[in-house]
């Protein structure tokens, strides 16, 4: 090729020039590295740092009983830093001979929502942002056309005439489509049917939230505040211990209550008795006995598959 | 072994080193998106550190501009499969080292989705639960698991192609087949593949009847494969100016349309392809037979300063050697006349459009008095059976990179029937939303026509039906043959398809919610900033490769001249 070869410096090129380009190539990389360093400058406002500890930790299905220990040991010393309350943290396992079932009549519901903050206290959640479980649905009698439901109604007094309430909270599906598109299997069901959630183990993706056709899921976008004298110390590493920021959550049947037979906490407050509990392999409890001689009950979606373990009935 | 790894080294150092090589408009172009992609890094780590609290999303809608993103970006990270099949598949010599640029911004689409997908996750150090034996993948149930390893496969593969083509022409050794061609066809299956799991992500939800819809599939192929070709068309004439206008020796005056060709010479003889040979020792090697028969046809022109040899858009299939003297090749483009190169003694030009049988896309004038050789395309087929003048000859045409502009239409024509097709589609799931009317055609509602009152997409959905449409339209009339209109319906569709996709797709399969609650979203500012962070980053990503590719596939950046410093 004819023109001049690229290559060729200039014969002109003086130690000067030089001098110049070698200023100028460096007073580009510190303002580079100075504009780097601002760009990461909100880092310093960082408060939770995650110990190497609980980064490297294992996988709950994987961890021997010594790990779980120092694992629970571990939670109980960060909670009591952050709170100043030193809490009883749990391992449960599910129970033998047990598959709970959650039987909720629709015709004494009169949606006091009591459920709903008796739940908060006893799981933890966050009261800023807020986070339910439970969301009590508003419907005009003869509907249960979700896109008719209501679910912020102010009532000075409840029930109001021409309504009534349905609560959904986790359904515990039997076949959970949380729990099949989960990436990390950082959720699963426990063979007492209860789908729970390693909060240690959740990457945040939210696939989850955006699977369950029940909306029962919820996440923490911000880190959970929780005022220290409202903290429930009896916790369950896969039941109510405190979340973390970016992670999970949702409904377990109150498994630090439930595996060790007692209620959970929205059956226990509810005023009208419209919530039922119990092991459905027992066919002398309450809810076999409910599902046996109930004429109408409702699985919510049935058409998606899902199978729930939680039965809204009518009385009459 | 070390002195490959060594050689490879000096490579890859070369290539870093050029990448901060170029003219201002290089340094004003990357300036400018350093900076950007620092601002999204800076709302970034504010969200690493409140949580995702600084994005609009809710968990009525968990997903938002950052998973919109990432949805685009896989169907043009898939659609780069798209140059790969005519070449492979077809022997399209014209799109040969343009897939290198397709493959190229799939790589660096990947690298985007990467982060967008990385940036929506509330736990983003907890990373390593998703890599296998490590942590604990959900595979085969969770079809985000699938999505996790074809997009890293995918950007494995293409990796590959690109690096190992590029460090070949390099070294300016032949590639060996065994080492790209299975990977080449592998990818293009793949290619599929990512965009169709992809769909799957959303179309196996069965708690969300706007996306639990079999055509969601079929609707992320086309549009991906009317999208990804477009950006490359335009990226494509990017390149192209940014390419051609390098050598610029004489002033830029107009070329006469009236200006009489110059075609009278003398027949050639055997003593001109011997002088020929001086500068191109490769003819050397052609049988005198072959020789002999070349020389029926061939004339040799002896043109004055001035003289026209070749006229851009004429439709002859001659090529020319230039024996003695220079010749300048101008182009018109937009009512402007570039020099693009110029030619000296045993240059060829007019090779491209001679052998793609596609209209001349410059034209040529000799710059002195010169003697040209003027060859029938079949006489250079001829001779290029001769391996040394076949390479010679194929390695100038890749050094002009000339992204002619029936390679561009070659793309339109893809992109006008993805395009017809993805409408098409979006038509019939309109059609039995709107028409079966049955419960779940609320999320539609919301979004065409708005829902109770709450209408935030409709506005957006209803710029991208019309743009999908002027896009389409554009294609189909015989106007967007021109790059001017071609370039208008390319970012209609781009434009019009990334709101139907991102925004359009994934925003109201959340609304309403499963339990029938109404909670709009709009995306902050923060996560605004970090979203064209990463757009701005791939870019830049973008631009490096190019700005490393495109000197090693002119032959300007080789292993020969290795120790002298890199030119801009």
């Amino acid at each position: 090729m004819a023109a001049p070869h690229p290559f060729n410096m200039s014969d002109k090129t003086s130690d000067q020039a030089l001098t110049r380009r070698s200023f100028l190539r460096g007073s580009a990389a510190v303002s580079g590295l100075a504009a780097l360093a601002a760009s990461l400058s909100p880092l310093r406002e960082l408060k939770d740092f995650t110990s190497t500890e609980e980064f490297l930790q294992k996988y709950y299905k994987e961890l021997s009983p010594e790990e779980m220990k120092k694992v629970l040991a571990r939670i109980e010393r960060q909670v009591e830093r952050e709170y100043g309350i030193r809490p009883h943290v749990r391992d449960l396992r599910p129970m033998d001979g047990v598959e709970f079932v959650y039987c909720l009549n629709l015709t004494r519901c009169i949606g006091c929502r009591k459920c709903v903050h008796a739940c908060v206290a006893e799981n933890n959640q966050s009261r800023n942002p807020e986070i339910q479980y439970i969301r009590v649905l508003r419907l005009p009698h003869g509907s249960l056309d979700l896109e008719k439901a209501e679910h912020r109604y102010e009532a000075k007094e409840v029930p109001e005439k021409g309504f009534f309430y349905m609560p959904v909270q986790c359904q515990q599906c039997e076949n959970p489509p949380c729990v099949k598109v989960c990436p990390v299997n950082a959720t699963w069901q426990e063979k007492d049917g209860i789908t729970v959630i390693d909060y240690d183990w959740c990457i945040g993706c939210r696939y989850c939230a955006a699977a369950c056709p029940y909306w029962a899921r919820r996440f923490n976008f911000a880190r959970p505040e929780i005022p220290k004298e409202r903290l429930n110390p009896q916790m369950a590493y896969l039941g109510n211990r405190p979340r973390q920021r970016g992670v999970m959550e949702k409904c377990h049947f109150c498994l630090q209550r439930t595996r060790e037979g007692r209620y959970p906490a929205c059956l226990e407050v509810c005023p009208v008795g419209a919530r039922k509990f119990g092991n459905i392999l027992d066919p002398n409890s309450e809810v076999s006995h409910i599902l046996r001689e109930k004429r109408v009950f409702i699985q919510l979606k049935e058409e998606t598959g899902t199978s729930p373990r939680f039965f809204y009935y009518f009385d009459k | 072994m070390s002195t490959a790894v060594r050689n490879y080294a000096t490579f890859l150092s070369r290539c870093a080193r050029i990448a901060f090589v170029g003219d201002w408009r290089y340094y004003a172009w990357m300036g400018v998106l350093t900076a950007i992609a620092l601002i999204g890094l800076h709302a970034y780590c504010k969200q690493f550190v409140h949580g995702l609290m600084v994005t609009g999303m809710s968990d009525e809608v968990s997903w938002g501009v950052y998973i919109a993103n990432f949805t685009f970006l896989v169907g043009v990270a898939a659609a780069a499969v798209m140059m790969v099949i005519p070449v492979y598949i077809y022997d399209n010599e014209e799109l040969h080292d343009l897939v290198i640029f397709g493959e190229l911004l799939a790589v660096a689409a990947i690298v985007m989705c990467l982060l967008f997908v990385t940036v929506d996750l509330g736990r983003p150090d907890r990373f390593w639960h998703l890599i296998p034996i490590l942590g604990q993948m959900n595979f085969p149930n969770s079809m985000l698991s699938w999505d996790v390893i074809v997009l890293n496969g995918y950007l494995l593969l293409n990796v590959h192609i690109c690096g190992y083509l590029l460090y070949c022409r390099y070294q300016k050794r032949r590639p060996s087949k065994w080492f790209y061609i299975p990977f080449v066809f592998i990818a293009i299956v793949w290619a599929v593949s990512i965009h169709t799991v992809t769909a799957f992500l959303y179309v196996g939800l069965g708690g969300r009847p706007f996306w639990n819809s079999a055509i969601v599939g079929p609707r992320f192929l086309a549009s991906a494969f009317a999208a990804g070709p477009a950006l490359i068309i335009l990226a494509l004439q990017v390149v192209r100016r940014v390419t051609a206008s390098a050598p610029a020796l004489a002033g830029g005056e107009s070329v006469s349309p009236d200006q009489r060709l110059l075609s009278a010479g003398r027949p050639a003889t055997l003593q001109d392809f011997n002088q020929l040979a001086e500068n191109l020792p490769e003819l050397a090697t052609v049988p005198t037979g072959v020789l002999h028969s070349c020389l029926l046809n061939a004339l040799v022109l002896q043109a004055g300063t001035g003289d026209m040899l070749l006229r851009q858009g004429a439709r002859d299939t001659d090529v020319f050697f230039v024996v003695r003297g220079h010749v300048v090749v101008k182009r018109e483009e937009g009512g402007r006349i570039r020099i693009t190169r110029t030619l000296g003694p045993g240059e060829i030009f007019g090779e491209v459009s001679a052998l793609g049988r596609v209209p001349r896309t410059a034209s040529a004038f000799a710059e002195e008095p010169s003697t040209i050789i003027r060859l029938p395309a079949e006489a250079l087929a001829m001779l290029m059976r001769t391996p040394a003048v076949g390479e010679y000859v194929r390695a100038k045409m890749t050094e002009r990179l000339l992204i002619s502009d029936h390679a561009l239409l070659t793309l339109r024509g893809i992109v006008q029937v993805s395009m017809i097709i993805n409408v098409f589609l979006l038509a019939n799931e309109v059609f039995k939303e709107f028409y079966s009317g049955n419960l779940h055609v609320a999320s539609s509602k919301y979004l065409f026509l708005g829902l109770h009152g709450y209408h935030a997409l409709v506005p957006w959905i209803w710029a991208a039906v019309a743009l999908n449409l002027i896009g389409m339209v554009l294609l189909i009339l015989p106007i967007s043959r021109s790059l001017k209109w071609l370039d208008v319906a390319c970012v209609c569709c781009i434009v019009g398809i990334w709101i139907e996709k991102g925004m359009g797709l994934v925003i109201p399969g959340f609304i309403p919610t499963p339990l029938g609650a109404i909670v709009e979203y709009n995306p902050s500012l923060n996560e605004t900033l970090v979203c064209f962070g990463i757009w701005a980053f791939g870019l830049l990503l973008y631009t490096i490769f190019l700005r490393m590719s495109v000197p090693i596939l002119q032959g300007r950046l080789t292993r020969a001249n290795e120790g002298l410093p890199e030119a801009a």
